[in-house]
């Protein structure tokens, strides 16, 4: 299932790498931006199914608002950091986090099941590396 | 009143008694000079005394008819009257073989007649006497009622010494109250916390001079229970509620709450205040104190902000270095396993080291504990049944583990974990692992035991740079052993650790706090679950 991604890091080496992994899978990288408010802008100037968001980005700690904002405009999002204590109590909106550093295996398999949630099909599982929001 | 046995009591009680009435080189009082005056006049005696026997004279607190006001002891009458349970009658000095030569006989006033009645204190201490004093002889002595009349008077100066004496302790036991408030009241104003007081019911009545200067507000506007209004609005009822539990229950209270200062400025405050409890054990005052912590709050904040802001770059920089090994491997194929290996291991790393650095509020993990069980069933996640049901089952006492131990604990059972799903237990469906970990005397053995996997028929002929980093592990890095056997139904392997191995540092604390003498509770110490 090819989707539209928008990946949300200011850290460019872990960005890039994520970016051929998405693409090796198959998906399309619409974006890769460095702060929350180019994020918004590229989210509702293109078409984006799903957000992969940093929570520390080069303007500060923005990810966990920027991430209920994507989700209000449509997208399914998933946090994706090294400190997932700032978001283990749930957010509203964006569909849970993943454990940075993660391997292709758990991308894969975060991003699979995340797509397979916004499509509405029946997921029995998550992945274990990703913990997903009540 | 009888005189009590010589061995009852000694001089020095004696004196002890006698000064503490205070009558001592005082000046005339009217009460003890009407007892003389009248006692002369009821024995037609030119001459009544009452004479107080100090160590080396005798003092003669009431006189008429004598002109010194004291003599030598060694020349007083009273010294002897006093020892006697009744009335010393001398009606004839120069006849007296215990008299005769005495320089008040033999020489000026030349006393001849002496009637006295012993002045005996409460506790039963001779202190003198009440006496009169004729200059010529009186064969005829003293009549019925003049005698009886004598011992009721001396009765009657001692009372009023006794009267006297108790006044006196009341007087003392207020100056010394008085002076005890005054010192309080110094010591609380000078003292940098804020100082409250309250009846037992909790109604304020003390603040000292810190309270009002903190709070700018008028000297007793506060009393009673108008304090919590100075609280802000968002901790009113929490302190009220604490405060009444207190109350209710005798506990210490104790409660961090911001106090507005006359600024209009909230501080955060540590309030504190302890029951003053009468012998009976009943609360009789509340003593408190407010604590501005506002700055230290300001520095703690600080500080965790600091440590979690150094802990997120450090959990960045493992991802970092993840994406550069695998972006490097991208141009080389060849090397595709080998960067899978090495960034499972840095993710390893990355794991533990989210179960072991300082943790604030924010960053603490939420889910499982941060604890070996808590960190070694995060990092066995991976290898869980599809539902989430773990293979790696964990057994056994937990413990704490700190930063030092946290890179040899994750590279050994990441290893061995690997190991198992490529070779062993975890590469077959229905394939366990059971790890049980257990405290034994002084130290901390971790028993991993392979069930269900492909039956083993020895030991591997090369030995993998896993298992040289396994054995390195623990042996190099935790100072422990690790032993192999390859049974048949799978691998079992134990890592015997000394029982610091895990938290150095907090062993090394506990050392230092309680000295080289290893007890229970220091060994206790390291680990959690206890």
């Amino acid at each position: 299932m090819t989707s539209r991604i928008l990946i949300v890091e200011d850290e460019a080496l872990v960005a890039m790498e994520l970016r051929f992994v998405l693409e090796d899978l198959g998906h399309d990288v619409v974006d890769s931006v460095a702060d929350a408010g180019t994020a918004l802008d590229c989210a509702r100037e293109n078409h984006v199914d799903l957000a992969l968001v940093d929570i520390h980005l080069s303007d500060g700690p923005s990810g966990v608002q920027l991430g209920r904002r994507l989700a209000e405009e449509g997208l399914t999002v998933l946090y994706m950091t090294a400190n997932p204590g700032m978001v283990m109590g749930g957010v509203s909106g964006p569909l849970g986090v993943l454990s940075k550093p993660v391997d292709e295996t758990g991308v894969k398999r975060a991003v699979d099941y995340a797509l397979r949630r916004r499509a509405g099909e029946p997921v029995e599982y998550a992945p274990p590396e990703l913990t997903v929001f009540a | 009143m009888s005189s009590p046995s010589s061995s009852s009591w000694t001089e020095a009680d004696r004196l002890d008694a006698l000064r503490s009435y205070g009558v001592l080189e005082t000046p005339h009082e009217k009460g003890f000079d009407d007892i003389v005056e009248l006692a002369a006049s009821l024995c037609g005696a030119p001459t009544a005394l009452i004479s107080l026997v100090e160590a080396h004279e005798q003092v003669f607190k009431a006189r008429i008819g004598m002109d010194p006001d004291r003599t030598s002891r060694d020349v007083s009458f009273c010294d002897h009257a006093m020892r006697e349970p009744g009335l010393t009658v001398v009606t004839d000095a120069t006849a007296d073989p215990r008299f005769r030569d005495n320089a008040l006989v033999t020489g000026e006033p030349a006393i001849r007649f002496y009637a006295g009645a012993p002045l005996v204190s409460a506790e039963g201490l001779p202190l003198g006497s009440l006496c009169v004093i004729d200059y010529e002889p009186r064969p005829e002595g003293l009549t019925d009622l003049q005698a009886r009349t004598l011992e009721i008077l001396a009765g009657q100066v001692v009372s009023q010494m006794e009267l006297r004496r108790a006044v006196r302790q009341v007087e003392q036991g207020r100056d010394a109250l008085a002076e005890s408030e005054a010192r309080f009241r110094v010591i609380a104003d000078s003292m940098p916390q804020m100082v409250w007081s309250t009846l037992p019911d909790g109604y304020h009545d003390y603040y000292n001079a810190r309270w009002y200067e903190f709070t700018g507000v008028p000297d007793g506007s506060t009393d009673g229970e108008a304090w919590n209004g100075m609280f802000h609005p968002d901790d009113q009822a929490r302190a009220w509620k604490i405060w009444r539990n207190s109350l209710e229950t005798g506990d210490l209270y104790e409660i961090e709450y911001r106090l507005r200062r006359a600024d209009g400025v909230y501080r955060w405050t540590l309030g504190r205040a302890v029951p003053l409890r009468n012998p009976d054990g009943e609360i009789i005052r509340w003593f408190g104190t407010c604590t501005d912590i506002d700055d230290l709050k300001r520095i703690e904040q600080g500080q965790a902000l600091l440590s979690q802001e150094l802990s997120h770059r450090i959990k960045n920089i493992f991802a970092v270095v993840s994406a550069l090994i695998a972006l490097s491997a991208r141009e080389h194929p060849e090397a595709k396993d080998f960067a899978r290996a090495v960034r499972d291991r840095i993710g390893a790393l990355a794991r533990a080291h989210e179960f072991v650095r300082p943790h604030s509020d924010v960053s603490r993990p939420l889910i499982g504990e941060m604890t070996l069980h808590g960190f070694l069933s995060s990092l066995f996640r991976p290898y869980a049944e599809p539902g989430g049901a773990p293979r790696v089952e964990l057994v056994g006492e937990d413990a704490l583990f700190d930063d030092q131990a946290a890179t040899s604990v994750a590279l050994l059972f990441h290893e061995l974990a690997t190991n198992a799903a490529k070779y062993g237990a975890l590469s077959m469906p229905g394939g366990k692992v059971r790890l049980t970990t257990r405290a034994e005397d002084d130290r901390f053995i971790l028993n991993w035991r392979e069930i269900g996997g492909p039956a083993v028929s020895g030991p591997p002929e090369r030995q993998g740079f896993g298992s040289s980093l396994a054995s390195l592990s623990v042996e190099g890095q935790l100072g422990g052993r690790l032993e192999r056997v390859w049974h048949v139904e799978g691998l079992e392997v134990t890592a015997d650790l000394p029982e610091t191995a895990l938290s150095r540092r907090k062993a090394a604390q506990d050392r230092d706090r309680r000295g080289p003498v290893v007890d229970e509770s220091v060994r206790a110490g390291g680990r959690a679950g206890h």
